[in-house]
């Protein structure tokens, strides 16, 4: 009896454009504590052979859940909406990242949300919903390969 | 003596990252940051209703920091994966304590790459994250 709209497996979003903000990035940066400056400050970044501020590592949800917000400006669901997903109830059980290439403010990306499909763990008492979000870039391609597990605790 | 990707061997450890404690203002500001407004990281009055005591710290905001952790050591051009599994929920007010070490040597796509373990616990010892990375040796 679980919460999710298991009918949704395999469903993808339509690719959205976001473009990272300078701002943003150093805001997030600061905000988990960073203390490399390539990722707060442009001069440092730059003298390091950067363009500009570099995401960090975990900086890929970040930008899923902006392109999500995207979706739903333009009045198409987010991946929680998708899926049916219950904030009550709502545990983040799983993330991972591959790594392909730097995210840096400035460019302009495709992300791509995709819904992989959903388990049961726990006798049912977990349901699992498992989704994945692809970023690229227009040039350099793949950037980040983001997937996680997202639980129902239920009952 | 410092240990770095090019010597690292298995059982050598990275340097220990601590990480708050995680206040309500810094939850606050983790949600606007991140763009996560799930309110039951922010507001008491929906965390009670879901049934819970508080808030609790986002997941990611431990990530971030073993994120910290594996991109200090190794400079973020050389990691090639990270993943973690969250294991327990991190009370707000908690301190996060992030522990990695090097499990082994392999060699993946032409590179020689070390696999290393992640950790991040709260303050009583609970182990909240359970992570893995690979990073270049060199």
């Amino acid at each position: 009896m679980g919460i999710f709209d298991r009918s949704t497996a395999g469903q993808k979003t339509p690719p959205i454009e976001v473009t990272l903000e300078r701002g943003a990035i150093a805001f997030f940066a600061e905000t988990i504590g960073e203390t490399n400056p390539i990722h707060f400050d442009v001069d440092a970044a730059r003298a390091a052979g950067h363009p500009d501020v570099v995401a960090p590592a975990t900086y890929p949800v970040v930008v899923g859940t902006f392109a999500g917000k995207e979706s739903m400006r333009r009045g198409l669901p987010g991946i929680h909406a998708i899926i049916n997903a219950d904030f009550r109830c709502l545990l983040h059980g799983t993330e991972s990242y591959i790594y392909h290439g730097p995210i840096h403010a400035g460019e302009t990306v495709s992300v791509e949300n995709e819904v992989l499909g959903f388990a049961d763990a726990k006798g049912g008492k977990l349901e699992i919903a498992q989704v994945a979000t692809r970023i690229t870039h227009p040039e350099r391609g793949l950037l980040v390969e983001a997937k996680r597990d997202i639980i129902h605790v239920l009952g | 003596m410092t240990i770095t990707p090019a010597t690292a061997k298995p059982g050598d450890t990275l340097p220990t990252l601590v990480f708050g404690p995680v206040s309500r203002t810094k939850l606050a500001l983790y949600a606007g940051a991140s763009g996560d407004h799930n309110p039951i990281h922010i507001d008491l009055d929906f965390a009670k209703g879901a049934g819970f005591d508080d808030v609790f710290a986002h997941g990611m905001l431990s990530m971030a920091q073993l994120g910290r952790l594996v991109t200090d050591w190794a400079g973020q051009e050389n990691v090639r994966t990270l993943s973690t599994r969250f294991t327990a929920i991190t009370p707000v007010n908690a301190t996060v304590t992030c522990e990695g070490s090097v499990a082994e040597i392999v060699e993946k796509d032409g590179e020689t790459l070390l696999k290393l373990t992640l950790s991040a616990k709260v303050d009583d010892g609970t182990q909240t994250l359970k992570g893995e990375a690979l990073v270049r040796a060199a």
